[in-house]
């Protein structure tokens, strides 16, 4: 039975604990802000492009399939971006994430790929800590900058040192692992393909859609045009994956640390009950010592 | 009076620029184009320089733009490029040591016969750097 001294301890450091969980709970929700915003900014520059991706491969035609990065590498080997975070205390984020990609892992297996054709580029210590640890080939492990300072430019190397790895035969396909933010509460891991892209994945519509769209001049052609906006397109989908992996990181994060500072309240009131009902028996107790002392001397 | 457009230029980080304006240039990779109220549908890629447009009231500025595709469709003018800054916030000091760095660099891989891609890359950054100053000081 842990005495009232210690019960004091005890209540003591929990406040502690709840003092720091609640300040990082108000530090992940104005960093989350901050990248919500981010990502809500960039949103209206990947509908565009999306959008002239869109029109202009339905403008192509079939011509699209026989652009570079339409076609499945030469190589066995696949390549896997894996966006995780740097940090932990951010709950079922990257558990959640592992999750999904080993069962991913697995049914490739089960399909006659042994893990050893895959590599890696990852963001974020914490999923380089868990491939490395599993013997997983880890390709790049991107820390500079520091995952929390992306913005579109670094983001647009990343991307573009996919594609040249891509381009080097070696790949036959590239798949992006991150977490998709849905809402405040739901962030749902992914894994999506990435290269070769395909017709269906840009949303082609056939037929139809083209027609309307070809009386537009094509300043200087429209497979130029498109040669040069698929890289963009590419890199605005790692931006956009990473700002979502983040603010799905911090949704995580706040979440996590609201309910350690739930749990630390009830904690800290349970043992102030404690505490209470143990003071007031001592109490009890040394009244009666002193009125049973008094007794006897009378 | 030609009727009016409007003009919105869209980068990753923010919408930079969505007004209304009587008349637009912007760069294409071949050369500069100008755009009135009623122009037809067209898409093309940007190149390198100086986004000029002019207020209802007459009034020109301009923004500074680097690759992106610029699209024109029932008198909408839209920009899409991951480079841009409008004049006013412009660094100068930044451009102008820019420009000095890039022309440092061609001058040693031209000498010492670099890599097409290096020099490609040098002049590149070295337009963008002149543009970016010429730009600044005209609008300030």
């Amino acid at each position: 039975m842990a005495g009232i001294k210690e019960l004091r301890v005890r209540i003591k450091s929990v406040g502690n604990i709840k003092q720091i969980t609640r300040a990082m709970e108000m530090v992940a929700s104005t960093k989350l802000r901050r990248f919500q915003d981010r990502a809500i900014a960039s949103r209206p520059y990947s509908q565009e492009i999306a959008g002239l991706v869109k029109r202009l491969s339905s403008m192509l035609g079939d011509d699209v399939a026989d652009q570079p990065l339409f076609n499945p590498g030469k190589g066995e080997r696949s390549l896997v971006l894996l966006i995780t975070s740097d940090r932990g205390l951010c709950g079922a984020y990257n558990t959640m994430l592992f999750r999904e990609m080993e069962q991913w892992l697995k049914g490739r297996v089960a399909q006659g790929l042994s893990r050893e054709t895959t590599d890696f580029f990852v963001y974020g210590r914490k999923g380089a800590q868990y491939l490395t640890s599993r013997g997983y080939s880890v390709k790049r492990f991107i820390t500079d900058p520091p995952m929390e300072e992306v913005d579109y430019r670094t983001a647009a190397l990343t991307g573009r040192m996919l594609v040249d790895e891509f381009e080097t035969g070696e790949y036959k396909d590239v798949h992006v692992v991150f977490t998709a933010f849905e809402s405040m509460v739901k962030y749902v891991p992914q894994i999506v393909p990435f290269l070769p892209l395909t017709p269906d994945s840009l949303g082609v519509a056939d037929g139809a859609g083209a027609s309307a769209n070809n009386d537009a001049i094509m300043e200087p052609d429209a497979a130029t045009i498109f040669e040069s906006l698929v890289p963009r397109y590419l890199e605005i989908r790692i931006y956009n994956s990473l700002l979502e992996s983040l603010t799905s990181e911090y949704a995580s994060r706040r979440f996590a640390m609201k309910n350690a500072t739930d749990a630390a309240n009830d904690m800290q009131k349970e043992l102030k009950g404690i505490y209470n009902r143990k003071r007031q028996e001592n109490i009890t107790k040394e009244l009666l010592d002193i009125v049973g002392g008094s007794e006897a001397v009378k | 009076m030609a009727g009016t457009l409007s003009i919105r230029v869209i980068t990753p980080e923010r919408i930079l620029l969505d007004t209304t304006c009587s008349s637009v240039s912007f760069p294409t990779v071949d050369g500069s184009v100008g755009v009135l109220s009623g122009h037809a549908p067209m898409v093309a890629a940007i190149g390198v320089g100086e986004l000029a447009y002019k207020t209802e009231s007459g009034a020109a500025d301009s923004v500074f733009v680097a690759g992106g595709f610029a699209e024109v469709r029932d008198n909408v003018v839209r920009i899409v490029t991951d480079t841009s800054e409008p004049a006013s916030e412009i660094d100068v000091e930044r451009a102008v040591k820019a420009a000095e760095r890039a022309r440092r660099r061609l001058e040693q891989f031209e000498s010492s016969e670099g890599e097409k891609l290096d020099i490609l890359r040098a002049r590149a950054s070295l337009s963008r750097a002149l543009m970016r100053e010429l730009i600044a000081k005209k609008r300030r």
